[in-house]
């Protein structure tokens, strides 16, 4: 029985971002649920932003579009201001301060950010809820994100074997959709459809991808 | 009023100050009217100085929140307008709100720095207008000094030549004789804000012949 | 052998110690549970089972091809919902006791003898036992269909649905259950109820399984509709042999050899 009013809700999903030489793949499932409920299997929780970055969220699907909307502005603020198109590593960096400004009462949002760096490398930035970040070369979250953070270990950073592999996008795009098609299998939060884009210096590139839907 | 110059030339910019003594029991490095904003921007001024303090805390603020928010350096154009923006805040608003200020600034600010569109100089006047300039001067002796800086300066100047061509104007309009204690001199290159030392002002102002 | 197990039935010798420790802040194990649709209807010559085959544990999937439709008795089917090992028991322990019964009385089990011991059973054990059951089969009284709650309550009626796809599946069911149904038109409705669960509910999954009862006998159909069949992978994951290098190898004689001298 519901005994107080709680704030906060999990939707559930998937998300991985993966960075390449020059550029990132980023992707989600677009399943949203609540309980055992299904609200929508088209809810895209990855979103594609003003300055070519792109920013996959997990966790309470509301606190996400509302973020979302602020980085939005933020950017377009920032572009009338500087007259420049704000870089990954400073939205990173903003992404940061404005969740931490919300540290006691934080937007319950897993995010990753893929983006191309200064040096335009393909970069990936992980977040916790309050605002704590790190630049990676690939990173998960979400609802399945332990079981496909050891699969990306093992077919990415390949730190049992000594040869590194400089992944061409359809590589990465197809160790992504595995990760996504297995997850499918075993979380009951992950499913519907696999979303993904793909980032370059060029832009960005969307595509749609079905899952299983059970 | 006191003299201030700049240069903008492609190693970086140079900021020149004549340091106008009132009397001789002055001490002259008391007088400071180069200040460094953030490690890539430095600011000259000329006019009422116990004004600036308003602006360079301003601009110092908006250079540290901007590095803190973006992790990044702020643009010198972005600095000067931040600046620029405050001057208009005088007088009561339309909306009948409290104002900030009973009066309008009365300096003006020279603000030299680099950023990713390599060195740029830009004049800050008292009615919040901004410009950007290759070189400017400002304040009691800018005529004169405009028309040596006209003469002078050209896009290819070197650092060393750009504080040089600085002294020699300074030399030219300065009431007083020119010595390494009467006037100031400031670089900002890739390397950051910096101020000339004395000692090394006396070799550059003997240079001058 | 101990006198514990002879006796049978439940052990409660570590009831307290288990209450203490919780009260100190260990939680207690979580059993896999069968969030579940599962399903049941009288046609015109019987009975039809259904139920998904989807096991979990919290958000994980557990089994993803388990079998719900236990066998209680040869005219006798029951599908179970809730906890795994509970439906399991349950259904097993009057499964042994019906046959026992007919071993008694010399006649075939009734439904509603099976349906009264399951009763009995999860009352006595106020809801503890966390078994949701939909009961089928058919007597001399002809096809009967029961629901039995975790806390022995029951329901006889013409179609039913439990579990956490309950409601999706009987949205089905009201939309397209007639009375006196053909065969066909009866495991057709089943299988969509079953997959109404399937798909909208998270709880349920994969493959669907349908048994039909009838005064001849019983039809169990494994993996009647199997709607959800795992897709191509996009690479081979198998990694070469080698690909985990040697970095050091001893060789060790387990056998110690000793020389003795015999003269």
């Amino acid at each position: 029985m519901e005994h107080a009013f709680s704030p906060y809700t999990d939707n559930g999903g998937t998300t991985v971002a993966i960075a390449g030489k020059d550029f990132v793949v980023v992707g989600g499932d677009t399943r949203q649920s609540e309980g055992y409920n299904i609200n929508s299997r088209y809810a895209p929780k990855v979103f594609a932003l003003s300055n070519g970055s792109v920013l996959a969220t997990g966790g309470m699907y509301a606190d996400a579009v509302t973020l979302v909307k602020t980085l939005g502005m933020r950017l377009e603020w920032y572009q009338f201001q500087h007259d420049k198109d704000m870089s990954s590593p400073a939205l990173a960096q903003m992404l940061s301060t404005i969740l931490y400004g919300k540290r006691f009462f934080p937007y319950y949002v897993w995010n990753t950010l893929g983006g191309l760096d200064e040096n335009g490398e393909g970069a990936v930035f992980s977040y916790d809820p309050v605002g704590n970040f790190q630049k990676y070369k690939y990173g998960c979250g979400g609802s399945a994100s332990h079981l496909i953070q050891p699969f990306l270990d093992n077919q990415i950073g390949r730190k049992h074997l000594d040869t590194q592999i400089d992944y061409t996008i359809e590589q990465v795009k197809k160790i992504m959709m595995d990760a996504f098609t297995s997850a499918t299998e075993r979380d009951i939060y992950t499913g519907d459809n696999l979303e993904i884009f793909i980032i370059t210096k060029d832009g960005v590139t969307k595509e749609l991808h079905p899952l299983k839907r059970d | 009023m006191f003299l201030t110059r700049r240069i903008q030339t492609k190693d970086g910019i140079v900021l020149a100050v004549e340091k106008r003594s009132t009397s001789t029991l002055l001490e002259s490095s008391s007088i400071e009217k180069i200040v460094e904003i953030d490690t890539h921007l430095g600011c000259a001024m000329s006019g009422l100085i116990a004004d600036s303090r308003t602006m360079i805390d301003h601009a110092r603020v908006e250079c540290q929140n901007h590095w803190f928010t973006f992790d990044e350096k702020m643009k010198v154009e972005s600095v000067a307008q931040s600046v620029c923006d405050l001057a208009l805040r005088f007088g009561e608003s339309a909306d009948g709100e409290d104002a900030l200020m009973s009066r309008p600034f009365g300096i003006a600010l020279l603000i030299g720095g680099i950023d990713e569109n390599g060195p740029q100089l830009y004049h800050a006047d008292p009615s919040g207008t901004l410009t950007r300039y290759d070189a400017k001067a400002i304040g009691s002796g800018s005529e004169g000094a405009q028309t040596e800086l006209q003469e002078h300066f050209h896009k290819s100047l070197t650092l060393e030549e750009a504080i040089s061509l600085s002294l020699k104007v300074l030399k030219a309009v300065m009431e007083e004789k020119i010595s390494s204690t009467n006037v100031q001199v400031a670089t900002v290159t890739k390397e950051g804000y910096k101020v000339l030392p004395e000692a090394s002002l006396v070799d550059k102002i003997a240079a001058l012949a | 052998m101990p006198a514990n197990l002879e006796k049978g039935g439940f052990s409660f010798e570590n009831h307290t110690r288990n209450i203490q420790l919780e009260q100190r802040g260990h939680k207690p194990p979580k059993a896999t549970s069968t969030g579940t649709t599962i399903v049941g209807l009288i046609y015109k010559d019987g009975i039809v089972l259904g139920a998904d085959t989807r096991a979990t544990e919290g958000p994980i999937v557990a089994d993803k091809n388990c079998e719900k439709i236990h066998y209680l008795a040869p005219n006798m089917y029951c599908c179970g919902a809730g906890t795994a090992a509970d439906t399991e028991f349950s259904t097993n322990l009057i499964s042994s006791k019906l046959e026992l019964h007919r071993l008694q009385t010399g006649r075939q089990a009734r439904v509603v003898t099976a349906m009264t011991m399951l009763k009995q059973m999860l009352f006595k054990y106020q809801g503890h036992i966390g078994a949701a059951l939909v009961l089928g089969g058919y007597d001399l009284n002809g096809p009967q269909l029961y629901t039995i709650a975790p806390h022995g309550s029951t329901d006889k009626l013409p179609y039913v649905t439990m579990g956490s796809g309950s409601l999706a599946a009987m949205a089905i069911f009201e939309n397209g259950w007639k009375k006196d149904m053909e065969k066909e038109q009866a495991i057709k409705l089943v299988q969509d109820a079953i997959e109404a669960g399937i798909f909208n509910d998270l709880g349920s999954g994969s493959n669907v399984d349908v048994t039909v009862i009838t005064k001849d006998g019983v039809e169990y159909l494994r993996n009647y509709g199997k709607p959800n069949e795992r897709g191509q992978k996009e690479n081979s994951y198998k990694y070469p042999k080698g690909t985990t290098k040697i970095l050091t190898s001893k060789v060790r004689d387990l056998v110690v050899v000793e020389d003795m001298d015999l003269s």
